[in-house]
């Protein structure tokens, strides 16, 4: 049985694989390097695109993987925000475990969103999931001795083991903590879970008839994409030093979506390249006189035009090319 | 021996009587063919017995498990496999990785082994894609491994599907008119294959046949419903030469 | 005191539903939810306002030009922006709508700035009715007018022209509707055409109650949305209806629940009837066949 496996088992070719691991390597290093060679708001660009990359990476399981779309991330990114923030604020945790406890908070939450949505589908359950990221900030405003309310949250630096996190030491905890979710999110990809959502996404009756119970498999991509999103946004929290429940809204959340499609949806070099996009590309058109919005603008519809498998559909396609 | 009891299994579409106390038996070991003329209602019955369908009225039971109460994914847990009529792969993977998720329920670590890709983790994707080696290989479509599901002819989908039933340890198989799409050969193939499947694992198998010289070399025993009722049901021999079974199928028989 | 809310609920819920049809109309034919329906609606309204204002015509004929140009405006962007996408993934249509909606919100104040203009009605001076007791604004009344009047020209539309059919064939089943020579394309462009033209309606029935800046219809759009959902999107009465409940429960829970929660509780009562009917109020499941 095994002789036979060996000859049938589909050969991954080994140039692809190294290569893709030397660009990934390569990256790394840029990546841990950048404090050295970035200014500070350079700094600060590149920690919020790593923070968004980790909304991504959540929100793709979600989307790109489970097929369910979501209109309420933004939310539980403010989530996150808020839970860490007071944590650590009010109730004097340490900055890492007010992190992780609010994650997992946020994450019962995205669990409990999931349940009414388990029988919606589309646009439907982009209705929902946007009547319960509307709820949630709801909450948050009106919530005023908790939350501060409209007034907002002003943070101060967070310490870890008593040592002052600066903005350079915050890049390198949101670097690692991108590093951990992407080894993640691509181990997911590669195992059972990946694999049962995507038959999910594709046919429920499938799903069944396979013995999955996409329920189940439904209420753990949510739950997973929530605590990607809060975790970042426990991390944005400390980068702003303010924040307010406006900026948690349904625009962010289109955001969001937006972004795991332009990059590409259904992979994970798509969620990197997405939150670059979506950062930096508004930098670069900041110069443009009186339109700026107008040319993103025209930039998302060309892409998606363009290429509707999205900017890492470009990307293989081109290394494609240059490998023949 | 395993039995799957079909007990006086009704079911109403709104006004639509799709079936109506329909009720016969389907033993492991033994291979039945299902037939009739379109819009009989034999798509409804394999849903029923699937758990897609719930019965008006009616069981299913399996060895004494009351299978219709369950949920799809329940009665695929207990042992029934099913290839549909129109199988729903997942497009943007490859034959092998749809096969690998057919392997689903025989992996068993959890999520948070699966995000740190732990050794047993690697050691139990090892197994299941040696599974699916073996699995390719007995259906002859091993050289498609690592096509991409969207450029597969109609007849190879199908085979994929009951590749994945046979990825399932399965104890009952139903087939909805599995040899659509396929040549002579492969017809040939694919009943030496169910044959196989009977002997080496007693498997019972309940098929959805239009081609009748197929379903009266392969199968022990033929069920005919017709508009919803169960009107034969034995040998082939004896039930292709009903009047019943011929009138259902040609209109009223002439008088000789 | 309650039928004052209901009747100024129905009114609100009628600009929505005018919104609403535009999307359903674009949905039902060609799977796309079209985020950037308001955004064309509001470039509409200020191309009728220019008419007026900048080329001195009067209001019935700015307006009608102005509604063609919608329906120009409509078939133009199916042509550029979605015609390519056809086949492809709906959420790469969805996001290119919304690439859409920030470019044309953009294009709006490049040429007409962001102030606020007031737009005409030529109901403003007319007194309001009297009905039960309640004072009703004949823009009110014209609205859930034309909205009715709309819907029953769509529906008869769609089951008695042969074009009419042949956007239901093609919104049913592609591949069959090609084979019975239905150009999907040429009825993408109807279906976007005619989304465009009832948009460009509903702004110019909703100018004269909110001003006419460029933020005129980004409000109305999810409210539409979530109308639309609560109704069921696969009919037109559907949408019509469940954006006329929208308007009136708003109001009531904004009156005797809570003013700041009335949003949110809105929309948790639509979490709670797509939990027991998740296609809708009026809609009507797709089946599958297994």
């Amino acid at each position: 049985m095994s002789a036979a496996a060996d000859i049938i088992r589909v050969p991954k070719a080994p140039t692809s694989w190294s290569w893709g691991a030397a660009l990934v390597g390569l990256c790394f290093l840029l990546a841990c390097a950048a404090p050295f060679g970035l200014n500070g708001y350079g700094l600060y660009l590149l920690t919020l695109t790593e923070i968004f990359a980790l909304v991504a990476l959540g929100l793709n399981l979600l989307t790109g993987y489970a097929g369910q779309i979501s209109l309420c991330h933004a939310s539980f990114f403010g989530v996150g925000a808020y839970a860490t923030a007071i944590l650590t604020q009010k109730a004097g945790l340490p900055y890492l475990l007010s992190l992780v406890a609010g994650a997992l908070f946020t994450t019962a939450i995205g669990a409990l969103v999931a349940l009414p949505a388990l029988r919606l589908k589309n646009i439907y359950l982009a209705i929902a999931t946007l009547g319960f990221g509307v709820v949630l900030q709801k909450i948050i405003f009106e919530w005023r001795s908790l939350t501060g309310g409209g007034g907002g949250l002003a943070l101060t630096a967070p310490q870890i083991a008593g040592y002052e996190l600066g903005a350079t030491g915050l890049y390198y905890l949101t670097l690692a903590f991108l590093t951990v979710g992407l080894f993640g999110a691509w181990n997911v990809s590669r195992g059972r879970t990946g694999r049962a959502l995507l038959v999910i996404k594709e046919s429920e009756i499938a799903a069944g008839s396979l013995g999955i119970n996409a329920a189940r498999y439904k209420v753990t991509a949510f739950a997973v994409s929530a605590f990607y999103a809060a975790i970042a946004g426990g991390l944005f929290a400390y980068l702003v030093r303010y924040i307010n429940p406006e900026s948690f809204s349904v625009g962010l959340s289109i955001s969001f979506l937006s972004m795991v499609v332009i990059g590409g949806l259904g992979t994970i070099g798509g969620s990197i390249l997405g939150a670059v996009f979506y950062v930096i590309v508004p930098e670069l058109l900041r110069g443009i006189k009186d339109a700026p919005g107008l040319v993103f603008g025209l930039l998302l519809v060309t892409v998606m035009v363009f290429m509707p498998q999205g900017l890492w559909g470009m990307v293989r396609r081109l290394a494609r090319r240059s490998a023949r | 021996m395993t039995r799957l009891v079909i007990e006086d299994v009704s079911v109403d579409f709104g006004g639509i009587h799709a079936l109506k106390d329909v009720a016969f038996s389907l033993e492991s070991g033994s291979i039945v063919g299902l037939i009739g003329p379109n819009g009989a209602g034999k798509s409804t019955l394999l849903n029923c017995i699937s758990g897609i369908t719930r019965p008006s009225r009616g069981r299913v039971q399996l060895d004494g498990t009351v299978l219709s109460a369950m949920s799809a994914a329940a009665v695929a847990r207990h042992g029934i496999g099913r290839v549909f009529q129109h199988p729903e792969l997942v497009a943007d993977l490859s034959v092998h990785d749809n096969l690998l998720i057919a392997c689903h329920r025989s992996l068993d670590y959890g999520l948070v082994s699966e995000l740190l890709r732990l050794p047993s983790v690697r050691q139990q994707e090892r197994a299941a894609a040696d599974k699916v080696a073996s699995v390719l290989s007995r259906l002859g479509i091993a050289d498609s491994a690592g096509t991409s599901v969207r450029s597969l002819p109609y007849g190879h989908r199908k085979l994929l599907d009951l590749g994945r039933a046979l990825l399932m340890d399965i104890r009952f198989l139903l087939l909805d008119e599995p040899i659509a799409g396929l040549n002579d050969s492969e017809i040939a193939r694919l009943g030496e294959i169910l044959l196989g499947l009977r002997k080496e694992f007693g498997l019972g198998i309940l098929v959805v046949e239009h081609n009748m010289p197929f379903v009266s070399r392969l199968c022990d025993r033929l069920v005919v419903l017709d508009l919803g009722q169960l009107i034969a049901n034995g040998p082939p021999a004896a039930v292709l030469s009903d009047a019943r079974v011929m009138s259902s199928y040609l209109g009223e028989v002439a008088d000789a | 005191m309650i039928a004052n809310l209901i009747v100024g609920g129905l009114a609100a819920g009628c600009l929505y539903a005018m919104v609403g049809i535009a999307i359903v109309i674009v949905l039902n034919i060609t799977d796309i939810a079209n985020f950037a329906q308001g955004e064309m609606a509001m470039v509409t309204t200020f191309f009728a306002y220019w008419l007026m204002d900048g080329v001195g015509l009067p209001w019935w004929q700015a307006v009608s030009i102005a509604i063609v140009f919608g329906l120009v405006q409509g078939i133009v962007i199916q042509q550029v922006v979605i015609r390519p996408l056809i086949g492809g993934p709906v959420l790469s249509a969805i996001i290119a709508t919304l690439g859409l909606n920030v470019v044309l919100n953009s294009l709006a104040g490049l040429i007409w700035g962001h102030q606020t203009y007031t737009f005409p009605s030529p109901f403003a001076f007319s007194p309001p009715f009297l009905i039960g007791g309640v004072h009703v604004s004949v823009d009110s009344v014209v609205n859930i007018a034309v909205g009715l009047v709309i819907i029953i020209c769509m529906t008869l539309f769609l089951r008695f022209t042969w074009t009419g059919l042949s956007l239901r064939a093609a919104s049913q089943n592609q591949t069959v509707a090609r084979l019975m020579g239905v150009s999907i394309t040429k009825s993408s462009a109807i279906a976007w055409g005619l989304g465009g033209l009832v948009g460009g309606i509903a702004g110019i029935l909703v100018a004269p109650s909110l001003f006419l800046d460029t933020n005129l219809m980004s409000a109305l759009l999810i409210k539409a949305f979530a109308g639309g959902v609560l109704g069921g999107l696969n009919s037109l009465i559907g949408v019509f209806f469940g954006c006329l409940a929208l308007g009136v429960a708003e109001n009531l829970t904004g009156a005797y629940l809570s003013p700041s929660f009335a949003d949110a509780i809105t929309f948790i009562i639509i979490i709670a009837v797509l939990t027991l009917r998740p296609e809708g109020i009026f809609g009507r499941v797709k089946v599958r066949k297994a």
